[in-house]
């Protein structure tokens, strides 16, 4: 689904991405780990195409077409959801125009009819109810003064509503209180099936208990240093990343 | 002495031969007060950048001469907004055939001010003998034709009034001096729109003066749509007092104009007053559109509210310009200012100018002033969420406006003046 061939990428001037390999097959779940500033959120903001960071050098092939010349739009309708570190806040669009235009932006996209106000508000009640967020939030705009948690719920439903083929997950781990880490990883694996694939991103071992990966990766200083299987997670909580450097 | 600007020795030289045709030259008051404006305005002629008020707008483009331009004259568009009461104007003239008055209540009028002055009612026009606004003295020297609105005591209409001054050639005598009174008694509540528009490609000067007195309790929801030919100049100055217990709200929408100031000037003569100025411009091109607003508490106990936006796209210039006075012992006023802008390119630019006179203690007064460009991180996750990125942009310009159109307390202007912005973001 995913060939990530010997990426190279810069922001600003600086390059923070230093040659990356990576596939990911239909089907796998890919935990990225690594400390802070190693580039792991840069990785992700590449993938979706975020202005400012630079491919310098490399391939990223993505159902066998090159991702990089596609705009962050393009690349969401076909079916790539990057849920963001820092979900950015929207003054004056509300939450449910936000999420009804981008739904039916991605129908359009692939043929299908756009629903009507009512269809969709069903739609949402539902996913708002399994992901335990409160109805009103949909009328408040984007994001705004919502708590950490609320803000990373927020990005689970538009991933539920939106059904992605390849979920990036950048930390939405962080900022949870234990119940919604489980209930966001519900949501998370209701996704999962064959024909889907993630990468998720995450400091904290806890949430791979709820989302098991089939692969571990650690990213440091722009590099995959290291690739195992769950096994690694639970090593590099016991003995940092410090160790595995030393090594 | 100094020379005179091209475009005020034109005036100067037009006089004599103008004044035998115009409105009221009968009326050897409105010929004296033609004169005194004629004499006034020699003295001041068109404000340079030396003066305060001007500093951020540059006539020149204006007084060294209107240069008249090939384009085909063009036929009345339909109105848009849809009242039964309309009142038109072509090149500032009022027209019987186009207008439609309709049924106005009883205690309303609605007149032509060429047909007062003609009638030697002057006494309108008290006030002007002194204005020392250069752009005043010119209309009052020149001026043709506006409208007249009076209400009595308790007199209110339901539905607006729609008032369109449209120019259709901007060939020879390419000016258009309109003065409009409005005169509300107590209690009374009248809506009006206005609408300014003129085909592009017309070069014109439209100088329009609005006169407002309300008395006691009295509303006026006074809105505007300025859509002036990409190539006119448009200078409106309003001056509005405001007594007990009555509200004045406007709302000023432009799109038009190469160049356009609208100034107002607010009196707040009682207590549980209400001045409510706002508006939107949304500007793009090479076009100009100077917003200057003039608040004066003049005693205690009122409130007056302002909220400005601007969309500016290319080249395209703004001016704010906000002064709230409050003159010694006006306590318990209340005076907000908001100013607002959206600049969707790097080359264009906005001039903010707040000015807060405040002389009494117990008051409380707040302004702010912003201007950015559109959220680069707003557009990137509305994006990646599959919303193209004109669309994006689209709702990002939208939620900018929101909030300023929520001001408009009558609903068939919102909604016009929505469909009015929609269409401008259309070319975003
Ligand atoms: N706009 C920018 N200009 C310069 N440097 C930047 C910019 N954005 C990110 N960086 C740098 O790039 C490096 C990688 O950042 P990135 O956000 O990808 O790290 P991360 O692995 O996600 O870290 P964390 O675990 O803290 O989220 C950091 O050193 C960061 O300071
Ligand atoms: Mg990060």
């Amino acid at each position: 689904m995913l060939e990530i061939k010997d990426l190279h990428a810069t922001v600003g001037d600086k390059e923070i991405l230093k040659g990356i390999n990576l596939t990911i097959k239909a089907g796998e779940i890919h935990a990225v780990m690594g400390p802070n500033g190693a580039g792991k959120s840069t990785l992700s903001y590449v993938l979706a195409g975020r202005e400012g960071y630079e491919v310098t050098s490399g391939d990223v092939l993505y159902k066998g077409e090159n991702l990089l010349d596609l705009s962050p739009d393009e690349r969401a309708c076909r079916g790539i959801f990057l849920a963001f570190q820092y979900p950015v806040e929207i003054p004056g669009v509300a939450s449910a125009t936000f999420l009804k235009t981008a739904y039916n932006a991605q129908r359009k996209f692939r043929g299908e009819s756009e629903v009507d106000a009512m269809e969709f508000l069903k739609l949402v009640r539902e996913k708002t109810k399994e992901l335990d967020i409160k109805d009103d939030m949909l009328k408040r705009a984007v994001n705004v003064g919502f708590s950490g948690g609320e803000k990373k719920r927020n990005e689970v439903l538009q991933m539920s509503l939106l059904e992605p083929d390849l979920m990036l997950l950048d930390e939405t781990d962080s900022g949870l209180d234990i119940d919604a880490l489980k209930i966001a990883a519900d949501g998370v694996n209701r996704l999962r099936s064959p024909e889907r694939a993630g990468l998720i991103i995450t400091h904290y071992q806890r949430l791979l208990d709820y989302i098991v990966p089939d692969f571990v990766h650690v990213l440091a200083d722009g590099k995959i240093v290291k690739s195992g299987d769950k096994s690694l997670a639970l090593e590099l909580e016991e003995k940092g990343y410090a160790a595995l450097s030393a090594a | 002495m100094k020379n005179l600007t091209p475009l005020a020795q034109t005036y100067l030289d037009r006089f004599d031969a103008a004044r035998r045709s115009l409105p009221g030259h009968a009326s050897p008051a409105v010929t004296a007060l033609r004169e005194s404006g004629l004499a006034r305005f020699k003295a001041l002629d068109f404000p340079g950048r030396k003066v305060e008020e001007w500093r951020f707008t540059n006539l020149s483009p204006l007084t060294k001469g209107i240069e008249a331009m090939e384009a085909p004259a063009t036929s009345l568009p339909v109105a848009e907004f849809k009242t039964p009461h309309v009142m038109t104007f072509i090149n500032g003239r009022f027209s019987h055939a186009n207008s439609a008055l309709g049924e106005l209540p009883k205690g309303l009028t609605l007149t032509s001010f060429a047909s007062e002055l003609d009638a030697g009612n002057s006494t309108l026009l008290e006030s002007d003998a002194e204005d020392s606004r250069a752009v005043v003295a010119l209309n009052t020297a020149f001026m043709e034709d506006g409208f007249v609105l009076t209400a009595a005591e308790n007199t209110t209409l339901d539905t607006s009034i729609l008032i369109r001054f449209v120019s259709l050639d901007g060939t020879a005598d390419n000016a258009r001096h309109m003065r409009n009174i409005i005169r509300l008694g107590k209690n009374a509540t009248v809506t009006l729109l206005e609408e300014h528009a003129g085909a592009d490609g017309h070069a014109y000067f439209a100088n329009p003066v609005t006169d407002i007195a309300l008395e006691e309790g009295a509303r006026l929801n006074h809105y505007k749509f300025q859509a002036e030919s990409n190539t006119a100049f448009h200078l409106a100055t309003t001056d509005c007092e405001v007594p007990a217990g009555a509200h004045y709200e406007n709302f000023s929408l432009s799109t038009g104009a190469r160049l356009s100031r609208n100034e107002i000037t607010t009196r707040i003569t009682g207590d549980k007053a209400l001045s409510s100025l706002n508006g939107a411009y949304l500007i793009r091109g090479h076009q100009h559109c100077d917003t200057t607003t003039i608040t004066r508490h003049l005693v205690p106990e009122n409130e007056s509210k302002q909220v400005y936006k601007g969309i500016l796209d290319d080249d395209a210039q703004g001016v704010f310009q906000g002064k709230i006075q409050i003159v010694p012992d006006a306590q318990k006023v209340s005076g907000d200012q908001l100013s607002r802008a959206l600049l969707l390119s790097d080359r264009a630019s906005v001039a903010v100018k707040p000015e807060l006179e405040i002389h009494a203690d117990d008051v409380k007064c707040s302004h702010g002033a912003s201007s950015g460009e559109l959220d680069e991180d707003a557009l990137f996750y509305l994006q990646s969420r599959g919303i193209d990125g004109k669309t994006a942009r689209k709702m990002l310009i939208d939620a900018f406006l929101a909030d300023v159109l929520d001001e408009i307390t009558d609903e068939a202007v919102r909604s016009f003046f929505a469909a009015i912005t929609a269409r401008w973001m259309e070319e975003v």
